[in-house]
């Protein structure tokens, strides 16, 4: 039985109410109180509010979010560099990506008031979340132990960049930063060149994925065992994770990776692919990749460049005469494709049997991509303030399990009399006293 | 402080569940790893000449073997090794008895490979209702596209991560970023996926389908690349280990003394930030003019960017990487070193926390892997063994009729 994927509503959803209501998802029932920021945290827990979870973000207006002030705005093309010294903190674009699905509240930290009712927020809340630096929760007094006060059997997330505890823990950090120590930015690169590393923090998102999957894991470990937990996740060693078999080639084999011939930029050292590259297309700044692992693959795609008579030649004959011959292969696979159209080209390889792809832009897959418009990863929400905008969403195509997109992005404190006076039953007045007096 | 991983204590999170791993990839194998390391037992069935991951290298101490590949053992500990060959009849029937009692089923399975073993996971969805089937696939198991082919590079440059790396000088074309990230990407949602669809089985009893496209996890991680695309509509362009930016930034890779490098993005808008670098700079002597009182000033710090620029450059290259690493983060700078894999092991920080585990292999010694990606302080990861050589566990697991896999040379 072929089942329709059940993932999400692609479309706009018209204007829904921005008033929360029952959520829908095996989370549904689960309260957090949310107090990440930057991209990792909100990026994490943008995971739990997509499946159902009522995440409460709780901010600080007199320190706004960086997504919220980072000049990433409809019709306005900057560098994220150059951010407002006064920005409109409803209008940044980042923010939205990071924080649909979730409802947004604001307290003030630095005043009792505003710290008692962040108390009675986690007493409410089976699940706390948090990426500061190591430090500040404690400086609030918001540590595990009194977290097991306030909510028995809570789940505490800890989201760093090098853990909780070591020499290194308060070290500042930031994507580049734990991609550069983790090893990550030094493995990719040209051989005997700087390192080109990551041109994304790609380590914000993979640690807010990792930490999604371990607070998943902790709901799923509560549900049998009754049991909470504090999680300790450090980006660092997420990172080094993710390194690959190289860790193993310098554990066991005592591989020098700084002997000038690693990495090995386009080019594989295992298996002995070739050619495995990226080429030039027509187009400024226009290319494609060709991967090439077997005699079959390397029939195909002499047949689809119309079997020139360099490619009869005895030292491509085999995969290693094509591995140890990379760099006039590169240099003829290169001038063959430099007239080609990328798409084009991509799809006459694969039509043949050549893994291929055209390196594509964020225009490319949001707009034409036939692939993804066909399974619908990303769509739309309006927002009040920012109009219609487009999310990434979740890559995976579930048969049960369903995406509620319910709201776009909250607006600075939009939710604080649902969640101060609905859910924790204030009364006007306090809830006024508590306005007066800036601690909301 | 946080109390050291729970390493060991019972019971693991996914302790007493049981996964069918029937995986040709990386992406599929690691998601296989992550399940054993909380507890799952994972059997992978492999076809008899082993799965290709296991012709792979590297190779320890370079010997080449199903046995021997650093690239299967990376990705497949804990886990137990049963062959069948799933063009055969028997074979079929060892996965159809594997999986009457599985809770979860890993496949790397392309549509058309599915066909041609005559395997339709909805169908074995329907046949096991609390089953979930997990498909981690270069495109889905859907859509035009379902059966390219695909690989790590392609799979990057497809999805778009690939066009944010590489180097300032755009005659070079974008440089994959290293250790097989695109298909770890697809790996991490499998695992999310697999979480909730767990998740989803506590409370309806019901397992699902699960159809991951490494192709659209790709395209969903690629950070500011889409929200600069979704709002403004600009595609960023490729810069040297930096954020790919709209238009092009300063360069944030500083080469040292020891010829080694560390990230620093100078932010001149910062006057704590500011000031921290300079009484840095000026403890080596190395500040010059910039603690000249017009400094103080940011307009005029940005009027003179270049300058600065080339001060700090100076100034790295007579200091050492670690040296300036750990200097600079004293002084609160965001810093960080380009570690090499092999610094890792010798790290102070990773030391104390306890992060990395030595396997005993067999013939080989111990080895040094890396330890938990997430701590619990009230349950832990399996310790973790050696990945299982090819076939090791086919009579265990299949019973007493099944053949003994003969030894298959490479």
């Amino acid at each position: 039985m072929q089942t329709t994927a059940a993932r999400a509503q692609p479309a706009l959803q018209g204007a829904p109410s921005r008033t929360p209501g029952v959520r829908q998802g095996p989370l549904a029932g689960v309260q957090v109180a949310d107090f990440c920021w930057m991209g990792v945290g909100a990026c994490a827990t943008r995971l739990l509010a997509d499946f159902g979870a009522t995440v409460i973000r709780i901010e600080d207006r007199n320190r706004l979010d960086m997504p919220r002030r980072l000049p990433i705005y409809k019709g306005e093309a900057r560098t994220y560099g150059e951010e407002d010294a006064n920005p409109d903190p409803n209008k940044g674009g980042l923010f939205n990506n990071y924080n649909r699905n979730k409802l947004g509240v604001t307290i003030n930290m630095r005043s009792p008031k505003g710290r008692a009712l962040a108390d009675r927020l986690i007493a409410s809340s089976s699940v706390v979340t948090e990426n500061f630096a190591p430090g500040v929760m404690e400086r609030w007094g918001l540590t595990y132990e009194r977290l097991q006060e306030l909510s028995p059997e809570v789940i505490y997330a800890r989201m760093s960049g090098f853990g909780h505890s070591g020499p290194h823990a308060e070290h500042r950090s930031y994507g580049p930063i734990v991609q550069a120590v983790c090893g990550l930015s030094y493995i990719s690169g040209l051989p005997g060149e700087e390192p080109s590393g990551w041109g994304l923090s790609y380590m914000d998102n993979e640690a807010a994925f990792f930490n999604a999957s371990a607070l998943l894991t902790a709901i799923y470990h509560r549900n049998i065992t009754g049991q909470g937990a504090e999680i300790d996740v450090s980006a660092v060693e997420a990172g080094i994770n993710l390194l690959g078999p190289i860790l193993l080639d310098v554990a066991v084999n005592g591989r020098s990776t700084r002997d000038g011939t690693f990495p090995t930029g386009n080019r594989l050292e295992h298996p002995d692919a070739a050619p495995h590259g990226v080429y030039p297309c027509t187009g400024e700044d226009r290319w494609i990749a060709i991967a090439v692992f077997d005699d079959a693959e390397w029939r195909a795609l002499v047949s689809v460049m119309g079997n020139p008579a360099w490619a009869a030649e005895a030292r491509f004959d085999t995969q290693a005469g094509r591995f140890a011959n990379q760099d006039a292969l590169d240099a003829l696979v290169g001038a063959w494709t430099a007239d080609k159209d990328r798409h084009q080209l991509m799809h006459e390889l694969q039509a043949a049997g050549v893994a291929a792809g055209a390196v594509q832009t964020a225009e490319d897959t949001n707009d034409h991509d036939p692939q993804i418009a066909s399974r619908g990863v990303f769509f739309e929400m309006d927002h009040p303030v920012i109009g219609e905008a487009r999310f990434e969403g979740t890559p995976i195509q579930f048969s049960r399990t369903v995406q509620e997109n319910w709201r776009s992005g909250p607006l600075l404190g939009e939710d604080n009399a649902h969640v101060f006076k609905g859910l924790l039953g204030l009364s006007e007045d306090e809830y006024e006293e508590l306005v007066a007096e800036g601690a909301i | 402080m946080m109390a050291q991983p729970a390493r060991g204590q019972s019971p693991q999170a996914l302790a007493g569940l049981r996964v069918v791993e029937v995986a040709n990839d990386i992406g599929g194998e690691f998601a296989g790893l992550l399940l054993a390391q909380m507890g799952a037992e994972v059997v992978k069935l492999e076809p008899p000449e082993g799965s290709p991951t296991r012709r792979v290298g590297p190779f320890a101490k370079g010997r080449e073997g199903p046995d021997t590949s650093l690239n299967f053992w990376f990705y497949n500990s804990n886990k137990r090794s049963v062959t069948a060959d799933l063009a055969e009849p028997e074979g079929m029937a060892a996965l159809a008895g594997l999986l009457a009692d599985a809770d979860i089923f890993v496949s790397t399975l392309q549509p058309a490979a599915l066909k041609a073993l005559g395997l339709d996971l909805h169908a074995l969805s329907a046949a096991h209702p609390k089953l979930i089937v997990l498909s981690v696939t270069p495109f889905g198991l859907t859509g035009p596209w379902a059966d390219y082919k695909s690989s790590d590079l392609v799979a990057l440059a497809a999805g778009g991560p690939l066009n944010s790396c590489g180097y300032d000088d755009h005659s070079i074309p974008p440089i994959r970023p290293g250790g097989n990230q695109a298909h770890h990407t697809a790996t991490s949602f499998a695992q999310i996926g697999v979480m909730l669809a767990l998740l989803e089985r506590q409370q309806t009893g019901r397992g699902q389908v699960l159809d991951v496209s490494m192709h659209e996890s790709c395209a969903v991680n690629v950070e500011l690349a889409n929200p600069y695309w979704f709002y403004p509509r600009v595609n960023v362009q490729r810069q040297t280990c930096r954020h790919a930016q709209p238009s092009p930034t300063q360069s944030a890779l500083f080469r040292c003394a020891d010829g080694r490098y560390v990230y620093f993005a100078l932010i001149l808008a910062e006057p704590k930030a500011w000031n921290a670098l300079v009484n840095w700079m000026d403890s080596k002597g190395m500040a010059v003019q910039l603690t000249d009182p017009a400094y103080s000033d940011v307009a005029y710090r940005q009027a003179h960017f270049h300058e600065v620029q080339e001060l700090v450059e100076c100034f790295f290259l007579i200091q050492d990487s670690h040296e300036a690493y750990h200097d600079g983060q004293a002084a609160g700078l965001p810093i960080g070193v380009l570690n090499a894999p092999e610094d890792l092991f010798d790290d102070e920080h990773l030391k104390a926390r306890g992060f990395f585990v030595d396997v005993q292999h067999e013939g080989v010694g111990p080895v040094t892997y890396p330890g938990a990606i997430y701590r619990f302080s009230s349950f832990g990861e399996v310790e973790r063994t050696p990945a299982p050589k090819l076939g090791e566990h086919t009579q265990e697991v299949l019973g007493k009729g099944a053949r003994a896999t003969e030894e298959v040379a490479p």
